[in-house]
């Protein structure tokens, strides 16, 4: 009950930020139509098949998620510099009741990022007379799931250990990494070697992978996996940083 | 009258260094007790040890017969806090922060409505209750952040610096919010505006570089120091203390 209540709070808090539209639906919906108007002007012979619909949606989906990534560090990094935080801690709040004060909004705005994301991608192949399965969006649309909560854990981590000037320049690192190694925007599959070492070390390639490809495969696995381990580490990491922040 | 807090001996170490020095005093309910002392003196310190915040590294804080070390939990359920800084949700209006707080004390949404009805009539703040909490200015700040530790209805309320960067005006009006609790709660103040304390205080500690100097009601202290007022006599307390350390 106080979870949900502190979760609401949470929410209007996000969603009463401009900013956040502009990041968490509109950018995710610009670039899906910039990309379109790429690849639509890319000559076959480009053969980039990294901005083909089937391929292109997902990877947005999925970099969409790491601005609500930023969004959740920003708002738990200022809660942790206003008095509020003192407030909550003096009441009888306890850690499960922050950590799903947090998760479940953010929870919330990735996946309405993500239909937003499909619903319009799905519009925009159909209109370029491109195909994209319903079957195809429903499954990568679930398939983001581990993701979600891989970025909301990274959010959580972040937001916990930094102050609220870092936190958003720390997330920009992980969202540049996320684009580049993700594969969202440069075919690491392609450019192989080292490159495509260090992107199968890292969450975001096994994502984007995992939302492009129907199946339970390895990636979705692995995907699993990291949410688990870093959504873990996130209930740690709060538990621990704020009672040394308010002692 | 009942006993509201026990402290004997109380000590809190952050590493090294000694914040809070082997301090004890008693509060009885419903009396306004304040903490005076300049930065550093360990008010803050001794008041998030005694809503249970901060663990005490030795001795014995009690509040309405819980221990604030081992019945944490039974404490946080009677008292309540206004800290120094901003304690609001900003983008939250004044109505929507004090259903939060009384949400969050385990209030249905149908008495989260009564009590914030309540709390915006006992305040005046019929006119700003639709304005987000980020747009007011300090006093209605420092209003709508005590009536959200009001709205839990505790039993021991600490204020900290409740009238810090107000105005004169609004100063006075935080007093005469604070005058009208008197006698149904009990309130632990710290402030830097002894004449705030003089007006408002049953009894007063001084405490310096952690530790309580002095105490007892106004009268006792400005009496004990050959003083005209408590801001006098607060000086003396304190250059007292500076000169033996």
């Amino acid at each position: 009950m106080r979870g949900i209540v502190f979760a609401k709070r949470t929410a209007k808090e996000i969603l009463r930020d401009p900013l956040s539209y502009i990041f968490c639906l509109g950018f995710p919906v610009v670039m899906l139509f910039i990309m379109t108007l790429l690849n639509n002007s890319l000559p076959k012979q480009a053969a980039m098949s990294i901005f083909e619909p089937k391929n292109l949606v997902p990877g947005i989906a999925y970099f969409g998620l790491s601005f609500v990534m930023i969004f959740i560090s920003i708002q738990l990094a200022s809660d942790r510099t206003t008095s509020l935080l003192m407030r909550m801690h003096a009441s009888p709040m306890e850690a499960k009741d922050y950590i799903l004060g947090y998760t479940l909004p953010a929870l919330l705005i990735s996946v309405l990022q993500v239909c937003v994301t499909f619903a319009i991608g799905f519009s925009l192949a159909a209109a370029s007379g491109k195909t994209l399965t319903v079957e195809s969006v429903l499954i990568g649309a679930v398939k983001l799931i581990p993701s979600m909560l891989i970025f909301i854990s990274l959010g959580l981590i972040i937001g916990s250990v930094f102050n609220e000037k870092a936190a958003p320049g720390l997330c920009s690192i992980i969202v540049t990494i996320c684009g580049m190694l993700g594969g969202v925007w440069m075919p690491v599959d392609t450019l192989g070697g080292p490159l495509l070492k260090v992107s199968r070390c890292l969450p975001f390639y096994h994502g984007v992978y995992a939302a492009r490809h129907a199946g339970f495969d390895t990636s979705l696995m692995i995907s699993i996996g990291f949410a688990v381990v870093f959504y873990v580490l996130s209930v740690v990491i709060i538990g621990v940083k704020w009672k040394k922040d308010v002692a | 009258m009942e006993q509201a807090i026990l402290v004997e001996n109380l000590v809190k170490k952050y590493g090294t260094k000694e914040a809070v020095k082997g301090i004890s005093f008693e509060v009885k309910d419903g009396e306004i007790y304040s903490l005076l002392g300049v930065n550093g003196a360990g008010k803050t310190t001794t008041i998030k040890m005694l809503c249970g915040l901060a663990k005490p590294t030795k001795g014995k804080a009690i509040v309405y017969g819980h221990d604030v070390e081992k019945e944490t939990n039974e404490v946080k359920k009677i008292v309540n806090v206004s800290p120094q800084e901003t304690s609001v949700a900003p983008k939250l209006t004044v109505k929507e922060n004090l259903e939060f707080m009384a949400g969050i004390y385990g209030a249905d949404k149908a008495t989260q409505k009564k009590k914030a009805k309540e709390m915006i009539e006992m305040f005046g703040m019929e006119e700003v209750k639709n304005q987000k909490a980020k747009t007011l200015s300090g006093g209605w700040q420092r209003k709508l952040s005590i009536a959200m530790a009001l709205i839990t209805e505790p039993k021991l309320l600490f204020l900290d610096e409740p009238t810090l960067g107000l105005d004169v005006l609004a100063r006075r009006d935080m007093w005469e919010a604070i005058r009208k609790m008197k006698g149904k709660l009990t309130i632990i103040l710290t402030t830097h505006y002894m004449e705030e304390a003089e007006s408002l205080s049953d009894g007063v500690a001084v405490m310096v570089d952690g530790t309580i100097r002095a105490k007892g009601t106004v009268d006792e202290l400005i009496r004990q120091n050959n003083a005209k007022n408590l801001e006098e006599a607060f000086v003396k307390i304190a250059q007292a203390a500076t000169l033996q350390a």
